[in-house]
C-alpha cells in the first residue's frame, strides 16, 4: 500500500516537473494567439530562454540574473516575430518557422563560440531544489494571474478585442498594432520561463535540441485548451501526466513513440472538432492592415 | 510585377547570406574570405563535389515544389518533413520487403513514396475540408507524429533490420536509381526533379486544375462564387503537394542512402519552405532556389572541415531568410477556419 502510494506520488511529482515547461510556453502562446497572432516560434522562444540564461548564469555565477537574461532573450525574439507580423503584416506562420530554425541554429552556433565545443555547454550555476520549486509553484500562479488579466481588466479585454476583430478595436480607440506587439513580448516572457525551467532547475546546463518539441505540445495545449489560460494549463499537465507515465507504461509495453505522439493526436482530435466545440479567437493568425 | 519582386527578393537573400555569413563567420574568428571560400570551394571544386551539390539541390527541390504547390492554393503546409520522412520510409520497406525484378522495382519504390507522402498530405486536406481544422496547425503536428510513427514501424512491427536497428535492410541493386555521375551519389532522381518543375510549372499555368487551384489560393470568395469546390481543390492540393514531398524522400532512400533510416532528413523539408519562397512559388525560379540552397548546404559542411566556421551558421541564415519572405505572397485566403 504504502509503495503503491510512493509509486503514485513519485508520477504526480514527474507530472509537474515534465508540465511547468509546457505550462509556461502554453501560456504565452494563449496571449499571443488571444491577441490575434499565431506564434509558431514557441520552440525558439523557449530556446533563447534555456541557452541565454546557462550562457549568463555561467559567466556571472548567478542562475538569477541568468533567468532575466533568458527572459530578455526570449522578450527579443518574441520581439522580431511582432514587429515583422503587426507592422510588416507578414504570414506570421511562415516567420514563426524561420525563427525557430534560426534560434536553434543560433544556440548551436553560440555553443561552440562560447564553450568551444558542439553539442551542450558547460554545467552551470543552477537553482537547486528550492528555486524549482518556486519555479513550479510560479507557473500556476501564471496561470491565475493571465486567466484574470485577459478576463477582468482593461487591457486583457483590448488583447481579445484585436484578436476578435481588430478593425473594430481600432474603431473604439484602441491601438491594435500596438495591443498585439506588446501581447507578443510579454507571451515570450512568459514562455522563456519554460526554457529557463528547463535549463537552469530541471538541468544545469545548455544541450542542443533539450527543448525536444515542447513549443510545438504546447501549441497543442493552447489548442486542446481552448485559447484560454486555465485550459492551456489544464490540457499541459494532461500531456506532463503521459510524459511521466511513459516510463512505466513502455515497461508495461505500450511503445514509448505512442505515448509522445499523444498531444499532437490530441490536438488533431481537437482540430477537427472531435472535442466538443472549438474556437479559435475570429482574427487569430490574420495580418491586420490599417485602411 | 512578379519578377521585379523576385529580384528584390533575390537582394534581400544575398545580403543575408553575405552579411550574416560574414559576421558569422568574424565571430568565429575566420576571414570571410577564407570562410565562403571553403564554402564555395567545397560546392563547386570538384567533379565529385559538384555532384554533392546537385544531390542536395534534388533533396530539397521535391519538397519545395511540393510545398510551392500547396501554398499556391492558399494552403500552408509546412507538413513537407513529415511527408518526405513517410514517403521515404514507404521506399525503402517496400524495396526491401519485395524484391521484384529491374524494371518494376524503382518504380514500385518510388510510386510507394509518393502515395504514403500523399495519403499524409491527404489526412491535414481532408481535416481543413471536412471539418475546417487549421492546415497549419494540423500539418506542424503531424511532422512531429510522421517522426514517431516511423521510428515505432522500423523499429517495430515492421522491423526488417534486426532488432533495435533504427533503419529498414538494404535496398536490392534493382532497387535502387541508376548514377547520372558515375563515382557520385548523384541519380536519376536529379532529371526527374527537373522534369518536374516543368511539369507543375505546365500545370499550375496551363491546365484547368491549375487554374482552379490559384484561383482558390488568390481568391477564394470569388472561386467559390465560380463554381469551384473550395473543399476539393484543398484536398487535391494536400494531397499532391505531400505525394511530391514523399516522392523527394523515396529519392533519398532509393538514390542516396539505400534504405531507410529514422535520420534520413537534415530538415529538407523546412529548409526547403526557404526555397520556396525564394523561388517565388514558381517551379523554375524554384530550381534555381533549390540549387542556391544546394550550394549552401553542401559547401557548408567544407566549411566547417576547411575553415573551422560552424555550419549551423548555413541554418542560421536559412532561418533568417524565411523571416525575412515571410511577406510575399501573403495569401488572401488566409484563415477561412
Amino acid at each position: 500500500m504504502n509503495a503503491t502510494l510512493a509509486a503514485v506520488l513519485a508520477v504526480l511529482g514527474l507530472t509537474l516537473v515534465k508540465a511547468t515547461p509546457l505550462i509556461y510556453a502554453a501560456l504565452g502562446g494563449v496571449l499571443s494567439e488571444r491577441s490575434g497572432v499565431v506564434n509558431i516560434g514557441l520552440e525558439g522562444i523557449l530556446i533563447a530562454g534555456a541557452f541565454t540564461s546557462v550562457v549568463v548564469s555561467g559567466a556571472t555565477g548567478s542562475p538569477l540574473l541568468g533567468a532575466f537574461a533568458g527572459i530578455l532573450a526570449g522578450m527579443l525574439l518574441a520581439a522580431i516575430l511582432a514587429f515583422v507580423s503587426t507592422r510588416l503584416a507578414v504570414d506570421q506562420i511562415v516567420a514563426g518557422t524561420g525563427l525557430n530554425i534560426a534560434a536553434l541554429a543560433a544556440a548551436a552556433f553560440g555553443l561552440v563560440l562560447v564553450y568551444h565545443q558542439p553539442g551542450a555547454s558547460h554545467e552551470v550555476p543552477a537553482f537547486g531544489r528550492t528555486g524549482e520549486t518556486v519555479l513550479i509553484v510560479l507557473a500556476f500562479v501564471a496561470a491565475a494571474a493571465l486567466h484574470l488579466v485577459l478576463t477582468r481588466t482593461p487591457w486583457g479585454l483590448r488583447v481579445r478585442a484585436c484578436g476578435e476583430d481588430p478593425s473594430a478595436a481600432e474603431s473604439a480607440g484602441i491601438d491594435a498594432l500596438k495591443t498585439r506587439f506588446w501581447a507578443v513580448v510579454v507571451g515570450g516572457a512568459i514562455c522563456s520561463l519554460g526554457g529557463v525551467y528547463l535549463s537552469l532547475a530541471e538541468l544545469d546546463l545548455y544541450s542542443d535540441g533539450m527543448t525536444a518539441g515542447r513549443g510545438f505540445i504546447a501549441l497543442a495545449a493552447v489548442i486542446f485548451g481552448r485559447w484560454t489560460p486555465l485550459g492551456a494549463t489544464g490540457a499541459a499537465l494532461f500531456f506532463g501526466f503521459f510524459a511521466a507515465l511513459q516510463y512505466s507504461l513502455q515497461r508495461a509495453g505500450v511503445p514509448s513513440e505512442l505515448m509522445q505522439a499523444l498531444p499532437y493526436l490530441a490536438a488533431l482530435v481537437a482540430l477537427a472538432g472531435f472535442a466538443g466545440r472549438v474556437r479559435a479567437p475570429a482574427a487569430d493568425g490574420v495580418p491586420y492592415v490599417r485602411q | 510585377m512578379r519578377s521585379s519582386r523576385t529580384v528584390r527578393d533575390l537582394i534581400v537573400v544575398l545580403v543575408l547570406v553575405f552579411g550574416v555569413g560574414s559576421i558569422a563567420m568574424l565571430l568565429a574568428h575566420v576571414s570571410p574570405v577564407v570562410g565562403f571560400g571553403a564554402l564555395f570551394d567545397g560546392a563547386f571544386g570538384t567533379r565529385s563535389e559538384l555532384a554533392e551539390t546537385l544531390v542536395q539541390t534534388t533533396s530539397l527541390l521535391f519538397p519545395a515544389l511540393g510545398i510551392a504547390v500547396a501554398f499556391r492554393a492558399g494552403l500552408f503546409n509546412i507538413g513537407a518533413e513529415g511527408q518526405l520522412i513517410l514517403g521515404g520510409f514507404a521506399a525503402g520497406w517496400l524495396g526491401a520487403q519485395f524484391p521484384l525484378p529491374g524494371y518494376f522495382a524503382v518504380p514500385m519504390v518510388l510510386l510507394g513514396g509518393a502515395l504514403a507522402g500523399g495519403a499524409w498530405g491527404a489526412i491535414p486536406g481532408f481535416l481543413r475540408a471536412r471539418f475546417g481544422a487549421n492546415e497549419v496547425i494540423a500539418t506542424l503536428m503531424l511532422n512531429v507524429v510522421a517522426v514517431l510513427l516511423t521510428t515505432y514501424l522500423v523499429t517495430g512491427p515492421l522491423q526488417q533490420g534486426g532488432a533495435g536497428a533504427s533503419e529498414t535492410a538494404a535496398l536490392p541493386k534493382a532497387a535502387q536509381l541508376p548514377d547520372l555521375i558515375s563515382d557520385s551519389r548523384l541519380t536519376w532522381a536529379f532529371i526527374i526533379a527537373l522534369v518536374l518543375a516543368f511539369a507543375l510549372r505546365w500545370l499550375l499555368q496551363r491546365t484547368v486544375f491549375g487554374y482552379e487551384l490559384r484561383a482558390a489560393g488568390e481568391a477564394p470568395e470569388a472561386a467559390k462564387r465560380a463554381g469551384i469546390d473550395l473543399g476539393r481543390t484543398a484536398l487535391l492540393a494536400m494531397a499532391m503537394s505531400g505525394a511530391i514531398a514523399g516522392l523527394g524522400g523515396a529519392t533519398v532512400v532509393t538514390g542516396v542512402l539505400h534504405r531507410f533510416n529514422t535520420g534520413l532528413s537534415p530538415g529538407y523539408g523546412f529548409i526547403a519552405i526557404a526555397v520556396a519562397l525564394v523561388g517565388n512559388l514558381d517551379p523554375l525560379w524554384i530550381i534555381v532556389a533549390a540549387f542556391a540552397f544546394g550550394v549552401l548546404q553542401s559547401g557548408g559542411i567544407a566549411m566547417q572541415a576547411e575553415a573551422g566556421v560552424p555550419r549551423e551558421v548555413v541554418s542560421l541564415i536559412t532561418g533568417l531568410v524565411i523571416i525575412a519572405l515571410a511577406g510575399r505572397r501573403v495569401v488572401a485566403s488566409r484563415r477561412s477556419t
